[in-house]
């Protein structure tokens, strides 16, 4: 239906809890590895970083970048995934 | 922009003044920011210099602006209309218009400041009071500036409106400097229109860096904007009596060197206000070096090329020159902005410990080498101290003039030095063969005087004049005189019994054997020495780790007994069969594994001595059980509550997290399934019942939905996972809203909605069930204790 993963539902559906970072939508094996060892071990630490950064679309994509090597793709998912969390839940 | 080093709250400060609002900068957002700041520079640029194109449509009314203001006086209105149509028209080009920004402040005040008495009211908002009457003085002076102003002013995108242009090109920030409309008032009403407004163009287009140049200038007032403000104000009037300077002198040369030094100068901002003072009189040379000041050229010669195209009639002689001018300097300016952020990004990168340790090298190096040369030098002074001293020359003759004095002294000389040799060489001969051979290091009076004799029979009389000679003369000839008894001084020539030369000569070779030795076996010592107490304190480090180490353990051990001890005396309270003690060896075999025991032992003996001396509630007592008899511990503390051991306290619902609409729940209950997760974490539960509070509690909080119809509690998930079946999917629905996102035992509850032929694939025996569950206690054990429990929680200490 949307263009929505269904990771990015799975995600969106409740509250995050103690998800590990690998459960955001766009955040696989590899890319949630880097930011385990940068220290964002949880899904919540980067939620943090989010709000941190005022969601704003482009800092928060930048970060996700110099921080993990995200791509555009895998950036917007995660950034949308985020803002729809918060939507609901924050 | 000379920004050496950003800090965060410059960094703050200045991505506000770029009309971005950022969030907290902190170690993780820096970096991100930092590239912000550039792209927003990098795009301050850009508009800058698209801005020109728009601004030619302003031209016109600039004209008639201009017109108005050069009449001198209320040009003020004039200028507003102007300025009012060139900010739509910037605003619209974009919410980042850095420039353009600032014009509709700029017009807005320039109706309440437009006269030059307004100006005087407002001298507090000038950082540089001396800004105001210069400016007026300024703004007389100056008359033919026009030539740089309009093109500066189309630069800025500016050229619209008259007076009121010059704000435009200045940023936002400087918004709500009202201090700054007046000056620019007096100087819309200065006959120079022109000129103040291509200069505050000229401004505007250097305020961003200008920015930085106000962080240079060291006092950081409270608001950005304000000392954004005094900087500009301090540019622009250098900037104005630059160029009303250069009007007067009508040089182009004046402005090429003023070129030339504002490519380099960008930053600087050591204006010191007496630069106004200078007003408008002075020569070329002198405006030159305060215009390097602040001007921007970046700006300026971007403001210059647009200049071309909306060049006014009546200055066009200048704006050739100006025009080529502002090449220049553009080139110069660009890479600064972005070089300074990329330093900053590379200082960020370079860490400080890899130069820390490379520093420590190099020093200890340095050290090394001085060192090894010092002994070197002193090898070198002690060889060559122990060299012979054949050259002794005895300059002082003791005995007067009873003798001929030269004759005799050589005469001396010569046996002293036969002497000397001898002896010397038998010392030397005697040091150096290690002490192997029986030489005797002195030889005693006889044999030297016999040996002297030998050498020649006239010395026989000297040699006791000589020894004479030597005793009474302080000095050392190297020879050293030994009585019969060693310890006694010499003091006739007839104690002498033997003589001895203090200093050996020795070869070369030996010597240098002997030095090397030295210095070897004392730097092995001091090797040694430091190697001893090296191993002392790594020895004592790791005893001392040792202990503690054990200690631990023991106090672990500690714990994990009185953990035994109170569940046993819990399980007795339950179980009066048990008996309310323990024995120490059955508490011990059970804490600690068989091939642990050997190592354990001690901390084993450690830890029951320690409870037998600090623990209150344990009681060491001898019992006899099964016939032998055991040290046994009894655990002493009354229970606190029988609260504790009835129904699982532990498990009610807290509350709910988050209120439950569109966006986190589905619209419509799906199917009459539900898996709920997070109600249990399966390592935790004790016991074989649990499940059945978890019944209870899901029951007690669905009390109201009739509809559940088999509750099943996944005992092994990780996730704490229950299955619920209800009537219908409306039930579900119910019962979903009733769970998801509460609080069940201090964990956040969530709930899915599961396929129903999935839910009877795992559940064959839910098929049937039909009959809605009740909670099968009608007390709501879960939910009404939520107000209970908080009250009792605090005052029980559960273990």
């Amino acid at each position: 239906m949307s263009s929505t993963s269904q990771k990015h539902k799975e995600f969106v559906a409740e509250p995050m809890g103690e998800k590990s970072v690998m459960a955001l939508a766009g955040i696989g094996e590899v890319l949630g590895k880097r930011l385990e060892e940068k220290g964002f071990d949880k899904a919540y630490v980067v939620l943090g970083q989010f709000l941190v950064l005022k969601k704003d679309e482009e800092l928060f994509r930048d970060w996700l970048k110099d921080t993990c090597g995200a791509n555009a793709k895998q950036q917007g998912d995660c950034y949308s995934c985020l803002r729809e969390w918060c939507d609901s839940f924050l | 922009m000379a920004a050496a080093q950003l800090t965060d709250e410059e960094l703050f400060s200045e991505l506000k003044r770029l009309g971005f609002t950022p969030g907290p900068v902190t170690e993780n957002t820096r970096p991100v920011y930092l590239k912000k700041l550039k792209k927003l520079r990098d795009e301050q640029q850009q508009r800058s210099r698209g801005a020109k194109g728009r601004s030619s449509g302003g031209g016109g009314s600039s004209v008639s602006i201009n017109n108005n203001n050069s009449s001198g006086g209320g040009g003020g209105g004039n200028g507003h209309p102007a300025a009012g149509a060139a900010a739509v028209r910037a605003r619209s080009a974009g919410a980042r218009q850095l420039l353009n920004a600032k014009r509709p402040d700029r017009a807005g005040k320039f109706v309440l400041g437009f006269s030059s008495d307004e100006s005087d009211a407002e001298p507090p908002r000038h950082k540089a009071g001396l800004n105001h009457s210069d400016s007026r003085r300024d703004r007389g002076s100056g008359l033919g500036l026009q030539s740089l102003r309009p093109p500066q002013e189309s630069g800025a995108g500016v050229s619209a409106s008259g007076p009121s242009k010059s704000p435009v090109g200045l940023l936002e920030a400087r918004r709500s400097v009202l201090g700054s409309s007046p000056w620019w008032a007096d100087r819309c009403k200065a006959s120079l229109g022109e000129t103040e407004r291509s200069s505050r163009a000229l401004n505007g287009n250097r305020s961003p860096y200008s920015l930085n140049s106000s962080k240079l200038a060291g006092d950081y007032s409270d608001t950005d904007e304000e000392e954004e403000e005094e900087l500009e104000e301090r540019e622009r009037q250098r900037e104005r009596r630059l160029l009303s300077r250069r009007s007067l002198s009508k040089a182009s040369p004046s402005l090429s060197g003023v070129m030339g030094e504002n490519g380099g100068d960008m930053g600087s901002s050591s204006i010191s206000p007496k630069n106004h003072v200078d007003g408008g009189e002075g020569a070329a040379a002198g405006s030159s070096s305060t215009f390097s000041l602040g001007l921007r050229p970046r700006f300026s010669s971007s403001s210059y090329n647009s200049l071309s195209t909306t060049y006014r009639p009546n200055h066009s002689n200048h704006t050739g020159s100006n025009h080529s001018y502002g090449q220049a300097g553009t080139k110069r300016k660009q890479p600064a902005p972005e070089d300074e952020l990329l330093e900053q990004f590379r200082r960020e990168e370079v860490s400080g410990t890899g130069g820390f340790s490379a520093h420590y090298l190099s020093m200890f190096l340095l050290t090394a080498a001085c060192l090894f040369f010092v002994l070197l030098g002193l090898m070198y002074l002690r060889m060559r101290g122990s060299g012979s001293t054949e050259g002794v020359v005895i300059k002082n003759h003791p005995f007067g003039a009873e003798f001929d004095s030269s004759y005799v002294t050589i005469k001396h000389v010569i046996e002293i030095v036969i002497l000397n040799n001898i002896l010397t060489s038998l010392s030397g001969e005697h040091d150096c063969k290690d002490l192997n051979q029986p030489l005797n290091r002195s030889i005693s009076f006889s044999e030297a005087a016999e040996f002297l004799k030998l050498q020649n029979t006239d010395y026989e009389d000297w040699v006791q004049i000589s020894l004479e000679w030597i005793i009474k003369t302080g000095e050392i000839v190297g020879i050293r005189l030994i009585a019969a008894d060693p310890t006694q001084a010499v003091e006739e020539v007839s104690d002498i019994s033997r003589l001895e030369s203090t200093h050996p000569h020795m070869s070369f070779i030996c010597r240098f054997r002997r030095a090397f030795f030295t210095v070897i076996y004392r730097v092995l010592l001091i090797l040694a020495g430091i190697g001893v107490v090296w191993t002392l304190l790594y020895y004592m480090k790791y005893r001392w780790r040792r202990e503690e180490e054990e200690t631990r353990q023991m106090y672990d051990m500690v714990e994990r007994i009185i953990d035994v001890l109170r569940s046993h005396n819990e399980a007795c309270q339950e179980n009066k069969d048990l008996q309310p003690y323990l024995p120490i060896p059955h508490v011990r075999d059970s804490l600690v594994q068989p091939h642990d025991r050997k190592k354990m032992k001690k901390v084993w003996d450690r830890a029951v001595s320690f409870l037998s001396a600090n623990e209150s509630r344990i009681r060491t007592e001898t019992q006899r059980i099964g016939g032998a008899d055991f040290l046994v511990w009894r655990w002493l503390q009354p229970s606190m509550s029988c609260d504790k051991l009835c129904s699982m306290p532990s498990k009610v619902w807290q509350g709910k997290a988050f209120p439950l609409d569109r966006r986190n729940s589905p619209p419509n209950s799906l199917t009459p399934c539900l898996k709920i997760r997070n109600m249990f974490d399966p390592v935790m539960e004790v016991g074989e019942n649990w499940h059945l509070a978890i019944h209870e509690a899901i029951l007690e909080k669905c009390s109201d939905n009739d509809g559940i119809v088999h509750i099943a509690v996944d005992k092994n998930s990780r996730e704490g996972c229950v299955y619920v079946k209800c009537l219908s999917a409306e039930h579900a629905g119910k019962a979903f809203k009733a769970l998801h996102g509460s609080w069940f035992d201090g964990k956040l509850v969530t709930v899915k909605y599961l396929r129903l032929d999935r839910y009877h694939q795992r559940f064959p025996q839910a098929l049937g069930c039909n009959t809605p569950l009740k909670a099968s206690s009608s007390s709501m054990n879960t939910m009404a204790r939520l107000h209970q429990r908080s009250s009792t929680s605090s005052t029980l200490g559960f273990s």
